[in-house]
Protein backbone atom coordinates (compact mmCIF):
# COMPACT_ATOMS: atom_id res chain seq x y z
CA UNK A 1 0.00 0.00 0.00
CA UNK A 2 1.33 3.38 -1.09
CA UNK A 3 0.71 4.85 2.97
CA UNK A 4 0.21 8.36 1.28
CA UNK A 5 -1.61 10.47 -1.75
CA UNK A 6 0.12 13.24 -4.08
CA UNK A 7 -2.10 15.60 -4.07
CA UNK A 8 -1.47 17.61 -7.30
CA UNK A 9 -3.49 20.85 -8.25
CA UNK A 10 -3.68 22.48 -11.89
CA UNK A 11 -2.29 25.80 -10.34
CA UNK A 12 -4.50 27.89 -13.02
CA UNK A 13 -4.81 31.89 -12.60
CA UNK A 14 -8.93 31.34 -12.27
CA UNK A 15 -11.23 31.68 -9.05
CA UNK A 16 -11.43 27.64 -8.57
CA UNK A 17 -7.63 27.53 -8.76
CA UNK A 18 -7.35 29.49 -6.10
CA UNK A 19 -9.88 27.78 -4.00
CA UNK A 20 -8.67 24.13 -4.98
CA UNK A 21 -4.89 25.51 -4.12
CA UNK A 22 -5.82 26.93 -0.67
CA UNK A 23 -7.85 23.74 0.31
CA UNK A 24 -5.22 21.34 -1.18
CA UNK A 25 -2.89 23.94 1.82
CA UNK A 26 -5.82 23.05 4.52
CA UNK A 27 -5.75 19.45 3.33
CA UNK A 28 -1.85 18.88 3.53
CA UNK A 29 -0.85 21.26 6.91
CA UNK A 30 -3.83 20.49 8.77
CA UNK A 31 -6.09 17.35 7.93
CA UNK A 32 -3.83 14.76 6.76
CA UNK A 33 -0.19 15.71 7.22
CA UNK A 34 0.56 12.46 7.22
CA UNK A 35 -0.55 10.77 4.58
CA UNK A 36 -0.43 13.27 1.72
CA UNK A 37 2.41 15.24 -0.39
CA UNK A 38 1.62 18.40 -1.90
CA UNK A 39 2.80 18.50 -5.76
CA UNK A 40 3.65 21.21 -7.55
CA UNK A 41 2.87 21.17 -11.28
CA UNK A 42 5.72 23.63 -12.95
CA UNK A 43 8.21 21.86 -10.97
CA UNK A 44 7.07 18.52 -11.78
CA UNK A 45 7.18 19.85 -15.79
CA UNK A 46 10.48 20.63 -14.85
CA UNK A 47 11.43 17.12 -14.07
CA UNK A 48 12.28 18.15 -10.35
CA UNK A 49 13.14 14.74 -8.52
CA UNK A 50 11.08 15.41 -5.41
CA UNK A 51 7.92 15.99 -7.35
CA UNK A 52 8.69 13.36 -10.06
CA UNK A 53 8.85 11.07 -7.43
CA UNK A 54 5.93 11.63 -5.72
CA UNK A 55 3.81 10.65 -8.73
CA UNK A 56 5.51 7.37 -9.45
CA UNK A 57 5.61 6.79 -5.19
CA UNK A 58 2.02 7.67 -4.60
CA UNK A 59 -1.64 7.68 -6.49
CA UNK A 60 -2.07 10.93 -7.65
CA UNK A 61 -5.85 12.89 -6.91
CA UNK A 62 -5.20 15.68 -9.45
CA UNK A 63 -7.38 18.75 -8.77
CA UNK A 64 -8.58 20.64 -11.20
CA UNK A 65 -10.33 24.28 -11.81
CA UNK A 66 -11.74 23.83 -14.84
CA UNK A 67 -12.42 21.39 -17.80
CA UNK A 68 -9.14 21.66 -19.39
CA UNK A 69 -7.92 19.11 -16.58
CA UNK A 70 -3.95 20.36 -16.64
CA UNK A 71 -3.15 18.78 -13.30
CA UNK A 72 -4.15 15.23 -14.80
CA UNK A 73 -2.93 15.80 -18.58
CA UNK A 74 0.65 16.68 -16.58
CA UNK A 75 0.78 13.28 -14.85
CA UNK A 76 -0.18 12.05 -18.30
CA UNK A 77 2.69 13.95 -19.96
CA UNK A 78 5.48 12.22 -17.21
CA UNK A 79 3.79 8.99 -17.76
CA UNK A 80 1.90 8.15 -14.57
CA UNK A 81 -2.09 7.75 -14.39
CA UNK A 82 -3.74 10.59 -11.80
CA UNK A 83 -5.87 8.22 -9.58
CA UNK A 84 -8.66 10.53 -9.03
CA UNK A 85 -9.81 14.04 -11.01
CA UNK A 86 -11.59 16.00 -8.53
CA UNK A 87 -12.92 19.08 -10.22
CA UNK A 88 -13.20 21.81 -8.16
CA UNK A 89 -16.53 23.49 -10.19
CA UNK A 90 -18.40 20.10 -9.19
CA UNK A 91 -17.51 21.00 -5.63
CA UNK A 92 -19.06 24.11 -6.05
CA UNK A 93 -22.22 23.01 -7.81
CA UNK A 94 -22.18 19.93 -4.82
CA UNK A 95 -21.65 21.95 -1.66
CA UNK A 96 -23.71 25.00 -2.84
CA UNK A 97 -20.56 27.30 -2.77
CA UNK A 98 -21.46 31.08 -3.82
CA UNK A 99 -18.69 31.38 -5.75
CA UNK A 100 -18.62 35.01 -7.09
CA UNK A 101 -19.03 35.63 -3.25
CA UNK A 102 -15.26 34.92 -3.16
CA UNK A 103 -12.37 36.69 -3.46
CA UNK A 104 -10.76 36.88 -7.03
CA UNK A 105 -7.13 36.55 -5.66
CA UNK A 106 -6.49 35.94 -1.77
CA UNK A 107 -8.84 33.39 -0.40
CA UNK A 108 -9.08 32.83 3.51
CA UNK A 109 -8.25 29.19 4.26
CA UNK A 110 -10.19 29.36 7.22
CA UNK A 111 -13.45 30.52 4.89
CA UNK A 112 -15.97 27.98 4.98
CA UNK A 113 -16.07 27.56 1.13
CA UNK A 114 -12.37 26.16 1.09
CA UNK A 115 -12.74 24.13 4.73
CA UNK A 116 -15.49 22.66 3.00
CA UNK A 117 -13.86 21.84 -0.31
CA UNK A 118 -10.76 20.20 1.78
CA UNK A 119 -13.22 17.78 3.40
CA UNK A 120 -14.33 16.64 0.41
CA UNK A 121 -10.23 16.06 -0.79
CA UNK A 122 -9.81 14.36 2.50
CA UNK A 123 -12.35 12.42 1.82
CA UNK A 124 -10.89 11.19 -1.23
CA UNK A 125 -7.40 10.58 0.27
CA UNK A 126 -8.84 8.48 2.66
CA UNK A 127 -10.69 6.20 0.05
CA UNK A 128 -7.79 5.92 -1.54
CA UNK A 129 -5.94 5.09 1.15
CA UNK A 130 -8.51 2.26 2.62
CA UNK B 1 -2.30 54.89 -39.24
CA UNK B 2 -2.27 51.19 -38.36
CA UNK B 3 -3.10 50.05 -34.52
CA UNK B 4 0.07 48.39 -32.39
CA UNK B 5 -0.13 45.87 -30.25
CA UNK B 6 1.76 46.43 -27.68
CA UNK B 7 2.02 43.42 -25.08
CA UNK B 8 3.55 41.78 -22.27
CA UNK B 9 3.27 37.95 -22.04
CA UNK B 10 4.24 37.13 -18.36
CA UNK B 11 4.60 33.94 -17.28
CA UNK B 12 4.71 33.41 -13.32
CA UNK B 13 5.73 29.94 -11.66
CA UNK B 14 2.41 29.69 -9.84
CA UNK B 15 4.02 26.83 -8.08
CA UNK B 16 2.38 25.86 -4.83
CA UNK B 17 5.14 24.14 -2.47
CA UNK B 18 6.87 27.00 -1.29
CA UNK B 19 6.88 30.09 0.43
CA UNK B 20 8.15 31.98 -2.41
CA UNK B 21 5.28 30.03 -4.90
CA UNK B 22 2.03 32.78 -3.18
CA UNK B 23 4.74 35.78 -3.31
CA UNK B 24 4.70 34.93 -7.38
CA UNK B 25 1.37 33.65 -7.46
CA UNK B 26 -0.01 36.86 -5.87
CA UNK B 27 2.70 39.44 -7.80
CA UNK B 28 1.68 38.43 -11.16
CA UNK B 29 -2.46 39.01 -9.96
CA UNK B 30 -0.89 42.55 -9.06
CA UNK B 31 1.12 43.14 -12.00
CA UNK B 32 -1.96 42.60 -14.29
CA UNK B 33 -3.33 45.28 -11.88
CA UNK B 34 -1.01 47.54 -12.62
CA UNK B 35 -0.39 47.33 -16.50
CA UNK B 36 -3.90 46.08 -17.39
CA UNK B 37 -3.44 46.81 -21.29
CA UNK B 38 -0.39 45.77 -21.49
CA UNK B 39 0.04 42.36 -19.83
CA UNK B 40 -1.19 39.07 -20.56
CA UNK B 41 -0.84 36.59 -17.53
CA UNK B 42 -0.37 33.25 -18.64
CA UNK B 43 -1.53 30.03 -16.57
CA UNK B 44 1.64 27.92 -16.10
CA UNK B 45 -0.80 24.62 -15.50
CA UNK B 46 -2.06 25.33 -19.26
CA UNK B 47 1.48 25.86 -20.94
CA UNK B 48 2.84 22.71 -19.56
CA UNK B 49 0.17 20.77 -21.03
CA UNK B 50 0.59 22.98 -24.43
CA UNK B 51 -2.67 24.32 -24.10
CA UNK B 52 -3.51 26.22 -27.66
CA UNK B 53 -4.98 29.71 -26.11
CA UNK B 54 -2.10 29.91 -23.91
CA UNK B 55 0.35 28.59 -25.95
CA UNK B 56 -0.94 31.40 -28.62
CA UNK B 57 -0.30 34.15 -26.06
CA UNK B 58 3.01 32.63 -25.14
CA UNK B 59 3.94 32.61 -28.81
CA UNK B 60 2.83 35.90 -30.03
CA UNK B 61 4.19 38.31 -27.50
CA UNK B 62 8.02 39.03 -25.31
CA UNK B 63 7.79 36.97 -22.64
CA UNK B 64 8.71 38.01 -18.73
CA UNK B 65 9.34 34.80 -16.84
CA UNK B 66 9.19 35.32 -12.99
CA UNK B 67 10.84 32.32 -11.71
CA UNK B 68 9.91 31.60 -7.26
CA UNK B 69 12.20 29.20 -6.53
CA UNK B 70 16.03 27.43 -7.53
CA UNK B 71 14.75 25.10 -10.19
CA UNK B 72 13.62 28.19 -12.20
CA UNK B 73 10.32 26.25 -13.59
CA UNK B 74 9.34 29.05 -15.54
CA UNK B 75 12.54 29.66 -17.41
CA UNK B 76 12.23 25.80 -18.14
CA UNK B 77 8.91 25.92 -19.33
CA UNK B 78 10.31 28.75 -21.82
CA UNK B 79 12.99 26.46 -22.99
CA UNK B 80 11.03 23.69 -23.25
CA UNK B 81 8.54 25.92 -25.35
CA UNK B 82 11.99 27.06 -27.48
CA UNK B 83 11.08 31.25 -26.78
CA UNK B 84 13.86 33.16 -25.42
CA UNK B 85 12.12 35.40 -22.33
CA UNK B 86 12.58 38.98 -22.74
CA UNK B 87 13.50 39.15 -19.60
CA UNK B 88 13.66 36.93 -16.46
CA UNK B 89 12.88 37.84 -12.78
CA UNK B 90 14.01 35.25 -9.50
CA UNK B 91 12.26 36.15 -6.58
CA UNK B 92 15.58 35.40 -4.54
CA UNK B 93 17.34 38.37 -6.37
CA UNK B 94 14.32 40.85 -6.07
CA UNK B 95 14.48 40.10 -1.82
CA UNK B 96 18.45 40.52 -2.14
CA UNK B 97 17.99 43.79 -3.81
CA UNK B 98 15.58 44.88 -1.15
CA UNK B 99 16.79 43.65 1.81
CA UNK B 100 13.27 41.84 2.69
CA UNK B 101 12.59 39.05 4.29
CA UNK B 102 9.78 36.93 4.30
CA UNK B 103 11.01 34.79 7.30
CA UNK B 104 7.60 33.66 9.20
CA UNK B 105 5.54 34.24 6.62
CA UNK B 106 2.87 31.17 5.36
CA UNK B 107 2.12 30.18 2.16
CA UNK B 108 -1.37 29.71 2.51
CA UNK B 109 -1.56 33.59 3.18
CA UNK B 110 0.62 36.44 3.16
CA UNK B 111 0.89 39.39 5.68
CA UNK B 112 1.97 43.19 5.64
CA UNK B 113 5.36 41.40 5.44
CA UNK B 114 5.25 39.24 2.67
CA UNK B 115 3.08 41.48 0.59
CA UNK B 116 6.40 44.00 0.85
CA UNK B 117 7.66 41.25 -1.19
CA UNK B 118 4.71 41.08 -3.95
CA UNK B 119 4.95 44.57 -4.19
CA UNK B 120 8.50 44.68 -4.64
CA UNK B 121 8.70 42.03 -7.20
CA UNK B 122 5.65 43.31 -8.86
CA UNK B 123 7.43 47.13 -9.44
CA UNK B 124 10.64 45.05 -10.78
CA UNK B 125 7.88 43.75 -12.99
CA UNK B 126 6.79 46.66 -14.51
CA UNK B 127 10.18 48.01 -15.02
CA UNK B 128 10.72 44.96 -17.10
CA UNK B 129 7.38 45.38 -18.84
CA UNK B 130 7.95 49.15 -19.66
CA UNK B 131 11.08 48.50 -20.79
CA UNK B 132 10.04 45.59 -23.62
CA UNK B 133 7.50 47.42 -24.67
CA UNK B 134 9.37 50.41 -25.27
CA UNK B 135 11.86 48.15 -27.23
CA UNK B 136 9.13 47.06 -29.47
CA UNK B 137 7.92 50.28 -29.98
CA UNK B 138 11.26 51.98 -31.02
CA UNK B 139 12.00 48.84 -32.83
CA UNK B 140 9.05 49.62 -35.20
CA UNK B 141 9.91 53.16 -36.31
Amino acid sequence: MAGKVCLQPCLGLRKEAVLGRQALYVVHEDLRPDTTVLGCGPALNANTQEDVDFINMYPVVAVEACELDCATRLVGKKGKKAAVTVRISDLVTSLAIDLAALPDHEIDTEDAAVQAVAKQIAEQVDALLA
Amino acid sequence: MQEQDFKVAVLPCNGIGRLVSTVVRLAGYRIKEMRPDQVVLLSSGRLAVNDAEDRAIFDKYPVLVIDGCRPHCASFMCDELGKTPAARLYVADVAAEGKISIAGEKRRGLTEKGQRLVDALASKAVEEIDRIIADEMLSTL
